[in-house]
């Protein structure tokens, strides 16, 4: 197994080369199969990886360590990366599902290129995640970046999908340029490249000084843009809400979650040694921008009427939470993230599979304009309500259990998750009952916006076109099984013991700095023992509090969005500053992205 | 954001950044030191599989991984502007007209694109023994075509570049560098691993696998370049909106 790891981005990889040759002389047919033959087959190949005890360590190249020291690359399949790769592939696999035959019939000689770009992606979020060098962590990561900007502006015929793929592209290339810069830096101290290289050359003589800074700050830059972190994040809800459909399936349920593997991952094997940065220091950074994005991303998806729009920023929300239970540092706040994200990706992933069906069959992505109009679609309706009542963290689902997990860390944790949870899932409880069973009034059609004196334009959602070509008048079986996949996939994740305790064993082999470096230069089996730790520390799994203060959360969204659905939450107005913010222009974003650096560097150095 | 706004918090985040970035370079080491612990295991590494040519060593064999991921960025953002320059709907294809060249520019274009051509090749075949190799020649090859679209026109250059030949080779280009690394898991080693002879010290057939690599991403890089360059071209000489088009005729008719 160890040699096969690199097959897992391999097969990938040989997938879009095959499309792309062939692609002119291939039906659609064909090109849509060999997709999902590649993505299935490194599915495959992870989760048999899985299923090892150990962790699998591979050499590319077979250039393994002589001496304690090697020129080369390495694989490392721990149990939490080998999660996020079959994560990963299996919502790749839901989204070549999805859009089997959903899009309108490509143009001639295009039929193999979208199965190939997501392919590609695949291939860039699974070598992300397998990687244990810096630089080649920094190569895959622009993998996925130039898939991500391309599928975004998919729709090239309107001007928003370019504009939403420009706004990514800019602040994350801007990103990556500081990543590379803080990448430069390690080496030029270390002379290392592999991540538990550097981290063993910092040990060796402890200097906390400027430069480790630095290079802790610049690299975590370019990690957090693509996590979304405040003040990074303005380019996540203009591309969320005009790519594909489809693709926001990965863009919101995988891609940005990657940013804060990559987060954990860099800070417990390069910086957190005693030649590193101090605990202390990282959790203050991640727990401070963590909050302000839950709180941020919350507050705005509360405020919005476009429903992928809405659903980004619940992304951003739930990516802050997800930043502030891996700045805990502690095995519990890791394990609870991994579940949140299990059960997120599903959660999160079926609504918006829902929302591409509300699309599909009405033109439409506007809270307001399709009022009442999904009475005929309930059972859509139901999915979309059970995604958001997994987004409130409702027990049994996995949202729920990692939330729960999470917040046994502190005692102000639990009213941090509350509120997010409440808000965003009550918008989308909000929307279930006003598009699917016409509740409440119709909403206030051109309300007049008076901040500060001057008219303000609203993202509605009302012009998208479908992407379906015509409009669809029964939802095909593929899209709605997927999304229904999804939901139980979240279930799942919160209903299976092994799976929890899986992930506490994992967690605390993922945050052991000295046991990774002897993992993979010295050779050692690591992994950690499942079922030994979790039946040492009593694991991670629902206790009584954490179940109340889920369903408590859920009650608080379903009465969030009734108040909201009979007109007596104020939707608007008061939160008129913070989203001026997101203005659209990227000249701001690229401001802001640049005052995060600065912002990062003093709570670094606090 | 107002634009004063917006240029207080970018000066301020540059402010800070260039703070940050200026102490670390105080730490940096010295320059011209001789401590260079990558430099020094790289060359070892290299002279022992006979690559006379380090840098190659390192991009196609001891960092293989690093230059897949690397062309395979090139190929998906090649892939990701043919999908973003396709023709829309409500765009039309005319026919570009030939253009006249001065005659100087013609003789010359002429006589150096064999030149550039052999070039771009000989950089690719000796990426394994001097400066080079398959990013670098590919490009060349890609650019002395291009030569003739300066030279002539851009219906001489469409005769000599079918793109769907050069998307096939884009393809094939990609997909050997993948099943050349798979052929070392099949020798038994691992996944790109330098399996194949060494052969001797500063020939053309040393280095093992690093000439195929490297042929790969030749091959990869020109045709993706050739078709990089055939998307923009069209975009700017044959793709017009139906508006623009409709405009024209009108003008024709008056």
């Amino acid at each position: 197994m160890d040699r096969l790891l690199p097959l897992i981005v391999a097969v990938p990889l040989l997938g879009a080369a095959v499309l792309v040759g062939a692609g002119r002389r291939m039906p659609r047919l064909a090109a849509e199969t060999v997709a999902c033959a590649c993505a299935a087959a490194s599915t495959a190949l992870a989760c048999a990886a899985l299923a090892r005890a150990t962790t699998v360590v591979s050499w590319a190249g077979g250039w393994r360590p002589r001496h304690g020291v090697s020129g080369g690359i390495v694989l490392v399949g721990d149990r939490i990366g080998l999660g996020l790769a079959a994560l990963a592939s299996v919502l790749v696999l839901a989204v070549l599902a999805y859009s089997w035959r959903y899009f309108e019939e490509p143009p001639r000689g295009h039929s193999g290129a979208f199965p190939a770009l997501v392919l590609l992606f695949q291939a860039g979020m699974c070598g992300f995640a397998l990687t244990g060098d810096l630089f080649d962590a920094f190569v895959f990561f622009e993998l996925m970046g130039v898939c991500g900007y391309a599928l975004t502006g998919y729709h090239v015929e309107e001007s928003r999908p370019v504009q939403g793929a420009l706004a990514f592209g800019f602040v994350n290339s801007l990103g990556s340029y500081a990543t590379l810069m803080g990448i430069a830096l390690l080496y030029a101290r270390t002379g290392e490249l592999g991540m538990a290289a550097i981290g063993r050359q910092l040990d060796a003589a402890p200097e906390r000084d400027a430069l480790v800074a630095a290079a802790f700050v610049l690299v975590m830059t370019g990690l957090l843009v693509k996590a979304a972190a405040v003040p990074f994040h303005f380019w996540l809800p203009d591309a969320h809400a005009v790519a594909p459909t489809p693709v926001c399936l990965v863009l919101s349920g995988v891609m940005v979650e990657t940013g804060v593997y990559g987060v954990a991952r860099v800070h417990t094997t390069v910086f957190g040694g005693p030649g590193g940065i101090p605990a202390a220091g990282t959790r203050r950074v991640l727990v401070v921008l963590g909050v302000v994005s839950a709180v941020t991303g919350a507050v705005m998806c509360w405020q919005q009427r476009h429903i992928k729009r809405l659903l980004a920023f619940s992304t951003v929300g739930h990516t802050g939470l997800f930043l502030v239970g891996v700045g805990l540092l502690t095995d519990e706040g890791l394990s609870g993230t991994c579940l949140y994200v299990l059960g997120h990706a599903g959660a999160k992933a079926a609504l918006f599979a829902c929302t591409g069906i509300l699309l599909a069959r009405l033109g439409s992505v506007d809270e307001h304009e399709l009022h009442g109009r999904g009475r005929d679609i309930r059972g859509i309706g139901l999915l979309f309500a059970l995604g958001g009542l997994a987004l409130a963290g409702l027990p049994p689902f996995g949202t729920g259990l990692g939330k729960a997990v999470v917040e046994e860390g502190s005692a102000w944790l639990p009213a941090l998750f509350g509120l997010v949870s409440a808000l965003t899932g009550g918008a989308a409880l909000r929307v279930a009952a006003r598009v699917f069973l016409g509740t409440g009034e119709r909403g206030r059609e051109e309300e007049p916006e008076t901040a500060g004196g001057e008219e303000e334009p609203e993202t509605a959602g009302g012009e998208e076109e479908p992407e379906t070509g015509r409009r669809i008048r029964l939802a095909p079986p593929p899209m709605v099984s997927v999304a229904v996949a999804l939901l139980a996939g979240a279930l799942a994740v919160g209903t299976v013991p092994a799976l929890a305790e899986a992930t506490y064993a994992a967690s605390s082999a993922f945050l052991d700095h000295a046991g990774y470096a002897a993992t993979v230069l010295g050779g050692r089996a690591g992994g950690g023992q499942p079922g030994h730790a979790a039946a040492a520390h009593g694991g991670a799994w629902w206790t009584w509090t954490g179940a109340a203060l889920g369903l408590l959360s859920a009650a608080l969204a379903v009465v969030l969005a009734a108040a909201a659905v009979v007109g007596l939450v104020p939707s608007r107005g008061w939160s008129a500053p913070l989203r001026r913010l997101h203005s659209g222009h990227i000249g701001d974003y690229v401001a802001w992205t640049t005052a995060g650096i600065g912002l990062l560097s003093l709570l670094t150095l606090w | 954001m107002t634009r004063r706004a917006r240029l207080w918090v970018l000066a301020a985040g540059l402010l800070g950044t260039a703070a940050l970035f200026a102490a670390a370079c105080l730490r940096m080491p010295p320059f011209g030191g001789t401590w260079h612990p990558y430099g020094d295991r790289a060359v070892a590494a290299a002279i022992a599989q006979r690559t006379a040519n380090t840098v190659s060593s390192v991009n196609f064999d001891q960092r293989a991984l690093d230059t897949l991921g690397e062309e395979s960025i090139l190929f998906a953002a090649v892939l990701g502007t043919v999908v973003l320059l396709r023709r829309t709907p409500d765009e039309r294809r005319v026919a570009p007209q030939p253009a006249s060249v001065p005659p100087a520019l013609r003789r010359y274009a002429i006589t150096v694109l064999p030149l550039a051509l052999l070039i771009g090749l000989y950089v690719v075949a000796h990426g394994q023994l001097s400066p080079g190799g398959g990013f670098q020649g590919g490009v060349v090859v890609a650019t002395a075509l291009h030569l003739l679209y300066i030279g002539v026109d851009h219906r001489a250059l469409e005769r000599v570049r079918p793109v769907g030949l050069y998307e096939l080779a884009d393809g094939v280009g990609e997909g050997a560098y993948v099943v050349l690394g798979a052929a070392g898991l099949l020798a038994g080693s691992a996944y790109l691993a330098n399996t194949l002879p060494h052969g001797t010290f500063n020939t053309l057939a040393s280095g093992g696998t690093v000439p195929l690599l490297n042929a790969a991403v030749g091959m990869e890089v020109a045709s993706a370049v050739v078709v990089l360059l055939a998307r923009f071209l069209a975009q700017a000489l044959e793709i017009v909106d139906e508006k623009t088009v409709d405009e024209k005729e009108e003008k024709e008719k008056e």
